[in-house]
């Protein structure tokens, strides 16, 4: 009887509904991604950035998604042709999955699960087995070595990210997201968990494969990573995935330490929520631009040292740090 | 100074005063010649070495009577720079010093490909900037366009 | 072909190449590794992509017909090596140019001794994965190459000295423009260095990275900064000073441990040094005639050779003219510092990393093309 009211004519609305404008955000948030990444590095490099294509180059990404829709699909000869196609697919995927669960603004969620933040973290995973798959099928050294920094980097910056988000569910003990942004309504946790917020963003930086972490992708080092062989549309995918990904991160970072939906110490201005978000989300991505343009590329081994032996233990000391004084407090 | 009038008194001990000559004035960049014959090549360069002279550059010369090989070698000093001067046959084979100065690796290379003069005891004698099935020596004066071949006196007196 | 590749001995050695179509080598130049995972056992330059036959040229031009191929060569400091020919023809010919021209000359000279370390500091960073720096540089070298253009005529290969002085005068708007480039660049050294010379990742990238030692640089050849980072202050304007190199006063960097961040140090403080140079110049350069009249087109200097070197943006190269009288020469050699450069990465590769090989190569800073004449 419980499941048949659970699944009624408006659950099923609501979920497509919900379905449709995620695949629409999701598309239109990364094609102003593309354009925003342009137009930011042109600023910081002394230069205009596209200005061609419609105002000031807003349409550019969607005429070169048209081009890169023209080219020819290539597959390197010896490559596993399967696992070759479906690398880019399996890389888009879960970052659609995310946007079911982020919290957009009081009403705006599409599924408030009590799992949601775990949920998202572990979709993540999938993208590197994906970038795995894509290297590995490739049949090339360069995209193979991408691919293998590339997984060795996300497993080694999966964990301080998780020990610094725990310390965030400990204080709120829950996983679901609406009740992690209510807990900030008053004071957001940047201010209560610093060095979790500091840590969690830079593995966030360091899980997009980001600069300074891009070393998976690095242009002048590896051609270009685990994408080297792939050419139209499938090279789109990838491409248009990292940067629905840098929106997650930047999201789950404004949904757990930015106050999420909220204003300033609870005072919404007569704001929509949704537009408080959307607005720190843009901020923190517009930051990770900001990082990428700046600072040069961070070897692999120190990459993995700085990991292992800093963020990790730290993190962990922050979290232990954090139990304690809730047990006390 | 000092690494240049070391590196002549043991030159001039080992192949005699005849062999050096003179340029005070430094009018050719080259403050003394020295000429080598090929068996001592080997020696000489090893007294450089032991002076701390670097090899700065091998020329190889083509004249209708012979090949010229000249290794001009420079120590951190003003004014040390000497040639060594090494007068070899067409279709002879110079000694390598590429176990004295390692720089002579691919100075050689680039030597024998362009003058077709082997270099004995050269570990790794291949192509340099040529292509690797090149079956000509670009730099004799037999090859391409010449606009001048001539005796060697007639150029050094 | 494929019995040409190095076979590996074990199973987890494998041979990976470096170009010749790669986003960060500096021309076209291929670097067969052998590898063990990431760290590199061996280290293989193949290079020869871009030879043109200068040498043999040489042979079949007049001596000023081939002042273009010489700053063909090493396209990024065309004019010192336009320069340095010049002065080796007078020498072997026996032609005095005028005072002006020489420190006209001079100027140019260190105008694109700037312009060429300002491209390298661009290009290291960007290998490097700093994107932003490369934009930074062009834009001050514009300033240089506008100079240069409106004084000579063409912004990258030079054809601007002749024998017995330069082509064409500098005026007022040249000296102007040159004072005010040095200001300007002056004051971007704070930026430069606040970026980059003081970024905890720049400097971990770089710090204790292909170390060339004393002893390494001397048995390759090595010189120019890369030989002044390594300790020896050898600097050719200094010990066999040319043209009028001996009136100024400046000094030679040196570093001590010959690591790549010596070597970038060294750099950046020889581009201050070359606008001490240029602005002692511009105060010192008389008036008067800036060629010599008398000196033929067709120069025919009397049979004999020279050696003349001279210190370009890269480090010491030289020019070994052979005449035999005519108006042709006989026999043209250029000894260019990238050979050496380059050539010493076969032992400074070993047990490095491939992330190292990157930095190292975009440190020692080769242009392939000289190399390959």
């Amino acid at each position: 009887m419980m499941e048949a009211a659970a699944t009624s004519g408006a659950y099923w609305l609501r979920l497509i509904v919900g379905l449709v404008i995620v695949l629409i955000f999701s598309q239109l948030n990364a094609l102003f991604l593309v354009w925003l990444e342009r137009k930011v590095a042109g600023h910081i490099q002394v230069r205009l950035g596209p200005m061609e294509v419609g105002p000031h180059g807003l349409l550019q990404t969607i005429v070169d998604g048209i081009k890169l829709v023209g080219k020819e699909l290539i597959t390197p000869a010896r490559a596993d042709r399967k696992l070759f196609v479906i690398a880019p697919v399996l890389v888009f995927m879960p970052v659609l999955v995310a946007f079911l669960v982020l919290p957009f603004g009081p009403e705006l969620i599409i599924r408030d699960m009590n799992v949601g933040l775990l949920l998202i973290f572990a979709f993540s995973t999938f993208s590197v087995l994906a970038i795995l798959v894509g290297g590995w099928a490739s049949n090339n050294k360069y995209a193979l070595l991408g691919a293998i920094r590339s997984v060795a980097q996300a497993v080694a910056y999966e964990i301080p990210l998780l020990l610094s988000v725990m310390s965030v569910v400990l204080m709120v003990n829950s996983f679901r997201f609406s009740e992690l942004v209510m807990a900030q309504q008053r004071v957001w946790f940047v201010f209560l968990q610093p060095v979790a917020a500091l840590i969690y963003f830079i593995c966030a930086t360091a899980e997009t494969n980001r600069a300074p972490f891009d070393i998976p992708e690095a242009e002048s080092e590896l051609v270009a990573g685990f994408h080297t062989e792939y050419s139209g549309m499938r090279f789109g995918l990838f491409f248009l995935a990292e940067y629905t990904n840098m929106f997650i991160v930047c999201a789950v970072a404004t949904s757990l330490f930015f106050g999420g939906w909220h204003g300033p110490f609870g005072f919404s201005f007569k704001i929509p929520g949704v537009v408080w978000f959307l607005a720190k989300t843009y901020v923190l991505l517009f930051v990770l631009m900001w990082f990428r343009w700046t600072f040069p590329r961070v070897r692999f081994d120190q990459l993995m040292n700085f990991s292992w032996k800093v963020l990790i233990p730290l993190s962990m000391l922050n979290l232990v740090i954090t139990a304690l004084v809730l047990k006390l407090v | 100074m000092a690494a240049k009038d070391d590196a002549l008194r043991r030159i001039q001990e080992l192949l005699g005063p005849g062999a050096l000559t003179a340029d005070p004035d430094f009018r050719a960049g080259v403050s003394y010649t020295v000429a080598c014959p090929k068996e001592s090549l080997l020696a000489v360069m090893e007294i450089f070495n032991a002076c701390g002279f670097y090899l700065e550059s091998l020329t190889g010369l083509d004249f209708q009577d012979t090949l010229e090989f000249v290794y001009h070698m420079n120590a951190y000093e003003p004014r040390a720079r000497m040639a060594v001067r090494v007068l070899c046959p067409h279709d002879g084979e110079m000694p390598s010093v590429s176990g004295v100065f390692a720089s002579a690796l691919w100075q050689e290379r680039e030597a024998w490909e362009f003058y077709g003069v082997r270099f004995s005891g050269h570990p790794d004698l291949r192509r340099l900037l040529l292509p690797d099935d090149a079956d000509f020596y670009p730099l004799r004066k037999d090859f391409g366009t010449v606009h001048a071949y001539r005796k060697r006196e007639e150029v050094y007196g | 072909m494929a019995e040409q590749f190095p076979q590996p001995a074990q199973q987890q050695l494998y041979s990976l190449n470096l170009g010749p179509q790669h986003p960060s080598t500096h021309g076209v130049l291929r670097v067969l590794l052998t590898l063990d995972g990431e760290y590199i056992l061996e280290a293989d330059p193949i290079i020869g992509y871009g030879h043109r036959g200068h040498e043999k040229m040489g042979e079949n031009r007049t001596y000023l017909q081939f002042m273009p191929n010489a700053s063909r060569m090493d396209y990024l400091s065309g004019l010192l090596y336009n320069h340095g020919f010049c002065l080796a023809v007078e020498k072997l010919a026996g032609i005095e140019p005028p005072e002006r021209a020489k420190y006209i000359r001079v100027i140019c000279a260190e105008l694109n001794r700037i312009s060429s370390h300002l491209l390298w500091f661009g290009t290291f960073l960007m290998d490097l994965g700093a994107f932003t720096p490369f934009l930074y540089c062009f834009d001050d070298r514009e300033n240089i190459l506008d100079i240069l253009d409106r004084v000579s005529g063409s912004r990258l290969t030079y054809s601007y000295c002749r024998f017995g002085g330069v082509a064409r005068d500098v005026d007022d708007v040249f000296i102007e423009q040159t004072r005010a480039f040095i200001k300007r660049l002056r004051s971007r050294w704070p930026d430069y260095h606040n970026l980059v010379t003081k970024n905890v990742i720049f400097i971990h990238r770089v710090r204790d990275v292909g170390i060339i030692d004393k002893d390494l640089a001397r048995r390759f050849g090595v010189t120019g900064p890369n030989l002044r980072a390594a300790g020896v202050a050898f600097d050719m304007r200094k010990v066999e000073p040319y043209e009028v190199y001996d009136r100024f006063d400046f000094e030679i960097p040196t570093g001590s441990k010959g690591d790549a961040l010596d070597r970038y140090r060294v750099r950046l403080e020889e581009m201050e040094q070359s606008c001490r140079i240029i602005e002692q110049a511009l105060d010192q350069m008389p008036d008067g005639p800036y060629r010599q009249e008398r000196v033929r087109l067709k120069v025919k200097p009397p049979r004999g050779e020279v050696y003349f070197a001279f210190e370009s943006a890269r480090g010491q190269t030289a020019y070994y003219l052979v005449s035999d009288g005519s108006p042709y020469p006989y026999r043209v050699h250029v000894r260019v510092p990238s050979f050496g450069n380059l050539h010493c990465l076969t032992e400074v590769l070993k047990e490095t990393l491939v992330a190292d090989a990157i930095a190292i190569l975009g440190s020692i800073d080769i242009v392939v093309p000289e190399i390959d004449r």
